[in-house]
């Protein structure tokens, strides 16, 4: 018999961890966004809709410090950042298209150089996935090979059912332990019967086709065609949960100060501008074209993995409706 | 213009009215693009989803015939007539779809000597309203779902253009939400004042679209960029978020024509048209000027009175 | 409160914004003339109001000033004609953007002193110092410099809302 826990007890799940001194993040009203964002109860989880920003803060912070600086007696003393304090975290909540991202991100945080800062926030983080029941026109998971009701990246997964319970999965060790450290908040499944996914707009692609059209037509009008419009804003980027390029500035006097790293996004101008003044992505289409590169191609040469999720973000934050899943489905259906 | 006088006023704007406007444009950009007058347009094709359109650069009477306006119609064309967006334009006149709110900074960007009159042939919408972002995008316009800035418009029936589209037509009794919201912050507590926008600010993750979609944000260097030397934090942490709030605010003092671009792209919803609005009702009250109803060659803050107000000087 | 017994108190940090041609010339006719005024005040030098960005007040404040003051040649007498003029219009949009964000104003002080009036700066940076002494320590923005966003918290006990002792929360505000 499968597992399920109570939309209750999961909320009281929430109270325990926090009790248990665990950092427990989930969707959250913030004004008029939901946000994730740390939750100091149970009541506080809003499970009604996609959060503006993906999950991917809880690994990659929008901004922090790597190290501070500071002159004393004439010296510079530099202090790194005490890693061991980073707190144990667990991510209630997150969609499919935001639990599979760490997945995807483990590989860049961790291939020629380990990116100590994501790898130590990664090792003690524990992911509570939930399948999705919110999808709109302009989620396209399915597309890219994930589905609303897919576990990946997750450690324990819960999928809705049509009592108002979830069905609990515990997909890796971790989340094991999670459920069997709580065992009396979960109980017995009386029905199955998952809530009904939503209907998504975008046919499935084939990633290999779109790839191969992509090392073919570096140079090609498409670019021009889709992206000149782009105003070159970091919007698509910042709240993708696959987007992680970031920039690292010393913020401060020549006194004291720390060093920050922050995001960054491609679309940028100052992205590849060098230090003489020349740019090789001199304008927008460029700039935007490699972000479909980058996701599509580049990474996957690289580590073998798309860097999209279907999400859907960027094509309902986009300021000029560039809608990356009607460009795809346009490679897709290229013939040469 | 006679459109005012047979005003029509309603509470909900029929999809027909936009279907008509849709026709009047396609007419108009297909002929300039035919006969010559117009080396591109620029204006809105339909988006892959319901209810969506984006802007679009087009250059051949077929493109044209595809254009198309419609409450989803939201963003401020202008933009990709400044030097921020240089290259994406085909040499030559320009044509470009306007609402009233984009004509204003079209006047504003002939008065800071960006863009000439002439090089432009300007096909005017005579602006029922659009969408308020994240609103249904049902087929209609109600006082539901319009953008908070059309609340207010008193820009409907642009003038000036070289053609107009659609008859006027407009909402009636809808109350003036950002005025009112204002009006309520202007009132709060000095200690409440920061802390409301403390709480906006924090929020913001730096992805500068506000700064992108502005038409007014056409600097080669902004100073928010710039790190040697830094006079604004670039990382994305409530104090440079403020900083970088400020600045941008006075940056377009006594210029923003009051598109509330900015507002609408915020993924974060940051009322940032509450600040340009603050900033104009200030510089209306002190200087008697209001940013875009003309070309001006000197904005507010580039001229001067010898009996300004100095009463705040000691 | 009267000042002299808030002395030890605190003392706040006062920048001041200069034009050369007349305040900062004013300033040193306070000093030859053996004036005394309040040490409090921190001039810098600028060749003209005009020259005197917004941003300059702001990063003052950001950087840890109490209070700013903002002085230069009366309208009339700007060496270089009209930057003051220009300077004073910036300056009330400006003090109206601050009000607005919640900033007190009580901390913002312009002036006009001349090179002959080593008097009035005298007079003009006592009354804001003093304003100011009163008023306590600027904290808005210094608060915000130890702000950070909530994924960028490096412990549990850094998480607002979640652990946040009266200790814990004093350590870090001493940071
Ligand atoms: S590229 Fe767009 S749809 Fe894909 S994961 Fe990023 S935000 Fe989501
Ligand atoms: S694609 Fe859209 S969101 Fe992304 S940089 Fe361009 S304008 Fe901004
Ligand atoms: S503000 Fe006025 S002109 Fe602009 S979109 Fe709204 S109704 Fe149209
Ligand atoms: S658009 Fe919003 S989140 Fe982005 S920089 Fe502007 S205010 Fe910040
Ligand atoms: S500041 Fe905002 S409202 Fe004003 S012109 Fe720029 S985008 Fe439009």
């Amino acid at each position: 018999m499968p597992q399920i826990i109570t939309e209750q007890n999961l909320r009281n799940l929430i109270d325990l961890l926090v009790k248990e001194s665990k950092v427990v993040v989930g969707p959250k009203q913030a004004d008029s966004v939901v946000l994730y964002q740390p939750l100091a109860a149970g009541s506080e989880l809003t499970l009604d809709s996609l959060p503006r920003r993906s999950a991917k803060e809880l690994f990659f912070p929008i901004c922090e410090n790597i190290l501070s600086y500071q002159r004393l007696d004439g010296k510079m003393q530099v202090t790194d950042v005490d890693r061991s304090r980073f707190p144990e975290t667990v991510l209630i909540g997150a969609p499919p298209c935001d639990a599979a991202s760490p997945a995807i991100l483990d590989a860049v945080f961790s291939w020629d150089y380990n990116d100590e800062f994501y790898l130590e926030r990664r090792r003690k983080s524990t992911i509570v996935g939930i399948a999705c029941t919110q999808g709109d026109d302009a989620c396209f998971c399915t597309a890219v090979g994930l589905a609303p009701d897919t576990d990946t990246g997750s450690d324990l997964f819960l999928t809705p059912l049509k009592d108002g319970s979830y069905a609990c999965k515990a997909v890796t060790e971790k989340g094991k332990a999670l459920v069997d450290a709580h065992a009396r908040l979960f109980g017995e499944a009386a029905s199955a019967d998952a809530a009904p996914f939503a209907e998504q707009g975008t046919e499935k692609l084939d990633l290999v086709k779109i790839k191969k059209w992509l090392e073919g037509h570096f140079e090609d009008p498409l670019w021009e065609k889709i992206s000149d419009i782009c105003v070159g804003c970091g919007s698509c980027a910042f709240i993708c949960p696959a987007c992680h390029c970031f920039d690292i500035n010393d913020e401060g006097s020549t006194e004291q100060g720390s060093r920050r790293k922050h995001w960054d996004a491609c679309g940028f101008s100052k992205f590849t501008n060098h230090a003489s003044g020349h740019n090789p992505r001199d304008v927008q289409n460029k700039r935007y074209r490699n972000r479909i590169m980058h996701k599509f191609k580049y990474y996957d040469d690289k580590f073998g993995r798309t860097l999209c999720t279907g999400c859907g973000r960027c094509v309902r934050a986009c300021p000029v409706g560039i809608d990356i899943a009607e460009i795809l489905s346009t490679i897709n259906a290229k013939q040469d | 213009m006679n459109a005012k006088a047979n005003k029509n006023q309603s509470s909900c704007i029929e999809p027909s009215y936009y279907q008509a406007v849709t026709q009047a444009i396609r007419t108009q950009a297909v002929q300039v693009l035919k006969d010559g007058t117009v080396a591109g347009v620029v204006g809105y094709l339909p988006g892959r989803r319901k209810g969506t359109a984006r802007p679009a650069l087009i250059t051949t009477p077929e493109e044209a015939e595809k254009l198309i306006f419609s409450p989803a119609c939201v963003n401020n064309l202008s933009v990709y007539l400044t030097k921020s967006k240089k290259g994406v334009l085909k040499q030559g006149r320009i044509g470009i779809v306007a609402k009233g709110c984009d004509m204003r900074a079209l006047a504003g960007l002939m008065g800071e000597s960006q863009i000439k009159r002439e090089d432009l042939f300007i096909i005017a919408v005579d602006c029922a309203g659009v969408y308020g972002s994240r609103a249904e995008r049902s087929e209609s316009v109600t006082e539901a779902n319009i953008a908070r800035k059309c609340h207010e418009c008193t820009v409907h029936h642009p003038e000036g253009a070289d053609f107009v589209a659609g008859a006027a037509t407009e909402l009636s009794g809808l109350t003036p939400l950002e005025a009112e919201e204002m009006a309520r912050i202007e009132a709060l507590p000095q200690a409440e004042r920061w802390a409301f926008w403390k709480e906006h600010f924090s929020r913001c993750i730096r992805c500068m679209a506000c700064r992108q979609v502005c038409p007014f944000c056409y600097c080669e260097q902004c100073l928010c960029d710039k790190n040697r030397p830094q006079a604004v934090e670039n990382s994305p942490r409530p104090a440079g978020n403020t900083a970088w709030h400020i600045v941008r605010a006075m940056h377009l003092a006594g210029r923003c024509g009051g598109c509330a671009e900015c507002e609408r792209v915020c993924p974060m919803d940051i009322p940032l048209n509450l600040l340009n609005r603050r900033m104009a009702k200030e510089l209306k009250e002190l200087y008697d000027y209001e940013a875009g109803l003309a070309p001006a060659e000197k904005g507010p803050l580039n001229q001067y009175k010898e009996d300004d107000d100095q009463s705040f000087i000691k | 409160m009267h000042a002299e017994a808030k002395q030890h108190d605190f003392e706040p940090k006062i920048v001041a914004f200069v034009c050369t041609w007349c305040t900062y010339a004013g300033a040193d006719l306070a000093g030859t003339s053996r004036m005394q005024y309040p040490a409090n005040v921190r001039v810098l030098k600028f060749p003209c109001t005009g020259r005197i960005d917004p941003v300059f007040i702001l990063r003052a404040f950001q950087k840890g000033a109490d209070g700013v003051l903002v002085s230069g040649c009366h309208p009339g007498d700007c060496h270089y004609m009209a930057g003051n003029f220009h300077a004073r219009r910036r300056f009330a949009a400006f003090r109206a953007l601050l009000d607005f964000v919640g900033v007190d104003l009580h901390r913002l002080q312009f002036s006009w002193v001349s090179a002959a009036e080593g008097g009035k700066w005298v007079e003009v940076v006592t009354e804001l110092t003093e304003r100011v002494r009163a008023m306590g320590p600027m904290l808005e923005f210094k608060s915000l410099e130890h702000e950070e966003q909530w994924s960028a918290f490096q412990a549990m006990a850094d998480v607002p809302g979640v652990v946040n002792t009266p200790e814990l929360k004093e350590a870090y505000d001493k940071i």
